[in-house]
């Protein structure tokens, strides 16, 4: 049974994890720190996603989630030399 | 402290931390200035709505498994077992679907991101809002 | 600044661990998370990989690749269209932009170097094995095409934006794989039709394996290996997938003073 309350405790501490990484992306003035905030929430809902039962969407998630989105809009915050 | 249900009490946190999620990304959507602030905020609440789904084909059983035949080839006793213990897969089939959508979309509104600041000069919306009449040049 | 950030976050968090309490305690929900599987679902389970129903299983151990090729294939051709779609729309808002051959030492450092050579010949094998295994194991097409689509963004970062070029893989060659994956999806959905035609009877639409009322199908598996159709669709929307990020990396690496004089014109 210590498996299963693992698990339980891991959902647990990653939900509000998750939650504090949107509050700080959608607040934060720097952008690329946003992204960054943005790559972190990811990889909690990866995890979640394999606690979850998902092995399929954890495959797609972590690819285009934590390494192709932030990779296309820190070019797009390169060209665009925003800082808000 | 009352003796409450583990996995209620878990589930419970997920769900409102979820909501609360989305909150604060249609927040962000909505009211933030900047162009680039708005397409991470339209990310993270595909993102969102999407986790919404998974969690809706989650089930309670102990032990729990992925929706995936380990016998090959299975016996009838393999397969019973298989739909005693595994989660709904019809959801995470739909949620592929929508990953690949929203990937889409996204792609296009960051290339539509740069056309306009190399046609206006700017990403702030209220001065691309307040410029009349066309380009810079 | 950061104290008002530190005292959001602990609201947020008290929120979320009362209310949930709340839900919990008042057991208002009724039971959360259920116990017992949708009657859809157990059809889907009970039908994925079973050889002893002749005319009613999909074959394929993976249900939700036979869910996502096999059931509702009609929904994932139409999700590749939307994705070919965005990625045509992109080349065409950055037409007409020309990169002429630079020349000179770019890129990162020998370190660097050394290390992608050793590392991008295994991204690519681990994405063919998810691909090629996503019959048996979770896995699939898009998963692996998303997977490879690291490759071509370490090379252009740590060589330089033409190394691909110089390799064979120019823009055009990638329009064409894209078009050429999207074709092949299309054509393998009609596959069993057309052979049921050729040999008198009739068949359905993305037919996987025999039907009760079309008893032609393709073989359901290749060496004891699980395949029909799904293996092909996995393969063909590997290589598209992979062609698209491609394009869009090639397309969002090039400078920007060339796009300004392509838009404006030289001063």
């Amino acid at each position: 049974m210590f498996e299963a309350f693992f698990t339980l405790f891991l959902m647990m501490l990653l939900s509000p994890i998750s939650t504090i990484a949107v509050y700080l992306a959608v607040t934060e003035r720097n952008l690329l720190r946003a992204v960054l905030f943005s790559a972190l929430q990811s990889m909690c809902y990866a995890f979640l996603y394999y606690i979850l039962m998902a092995p399929d969407i954890v495959l797609v998630y972590v690819p285009v989630s934590i390494g192709l989105y932030p990779a296309a809009i820190l070019f797009l915050i390169r060209k665009t030399k925003e800082c808000e | 402290m009352a003796s409450i249900n583990l996995y209620m009490f878990t589930f419970s946190i997920v769900v409102i931390s979820l909501i609360v999620n989305l909150a604060i990304s249609l927040y962000g959507v909505l009211v933030k200035l900047n162009i680039v602030k708005k397409i991470i905020s339209l990310t993270i609440l595909g993102d969102s709505a999407n986790t919404f789904a998974i969690l809706v084909g989650y089930r309670a059983t102990y032990p729990v498994s992925p929706p995936v035949q380990v016998n090959v080839p299975p016996s009838p006793s393999d397969v019973l077992h298989l739909t005693e213990l595994s989660v709904d897969p019809l959801p995470q089939a739909l949620v592929l679907t929508a990953i690949v959508i929203g990937l889409a979309i996204n792609v296009f509104l960051i290339f539509l991101a740069i056309q306009t600041y190399r046609l206006y000069g700017t990403l702030n919306m209220r001065e691309i809002a307040g410029i009349k009449g066309g380009q810079h040049e | 600044m950061l104290l008002r950030r530190l005292i959001t976050v602990s609201v947020l968090t008290a929120f979320i661990v009362l209310t949930s309490y709340t839900i919990t305690v008042l057991n208002v929900l009724g039971e959360l998370p259920p116990r017992s599987l949708r009657p859809l679902a157990f059809w889907f389970l009970n039908t994925s990989f079973t050889p002893w129903l002749n005319y009613f299983s999909a074959m394929a151990p993976e249900t939700v690749t036979a869910i996502l090729w096999d059931y509702r294939g009609l929904d994932t051709l139409f999700e590749t269209a939307v994705f070919y779609f965005a990625i045509i729309a992109s080349i065409a808002l950055f037409r007409g932009i020309e990169e002429k051959h630079g020349g000179g030492y770019v890129g990162l450092s020998k370190i660097v170097r050394v290390v992608s050579r050793v590392l991008i010949p295994v991204n690519i094998v681990v994405a063919a094995s998810i691909a090629i295994h996503g019959t048996i194991t979770p896995g699939g097409g898009f998963q692996a095409g998303s997977a490879m689509a690291v490759a071509p963004l370490i090379l252009i970062i740590v060589f330089s934006r033409f190394f691909l070029k110089e390799k064979g893989l120019s823009k055009n060659l990638l329009i064409a794989l894209r078009g050429a994956g999207l074709v092949g999806v299309g054509v393998a959905s009609i596959l069993a039709l057309a052979l049921g035609l050729l040999s008198g009877g009739y068949a359905f639409i993305f037919q996987n394996q025999p039907k009760e009322a079309a008893p032609i199908g393709l073989p359901p598996d290749v060496l004891g290996f699980p395949a029909g159709t799904l293996l092909i669709f996995n393969l063909f929307e590997f290589i598209a997938v992979f062609a698209g990020f491609t394009i869009i990396f090639i397309l969002l690496s090039i400078p920007e003073d060339v796009a300004r004089e392509a838009l404006h014109g030289k001063h």
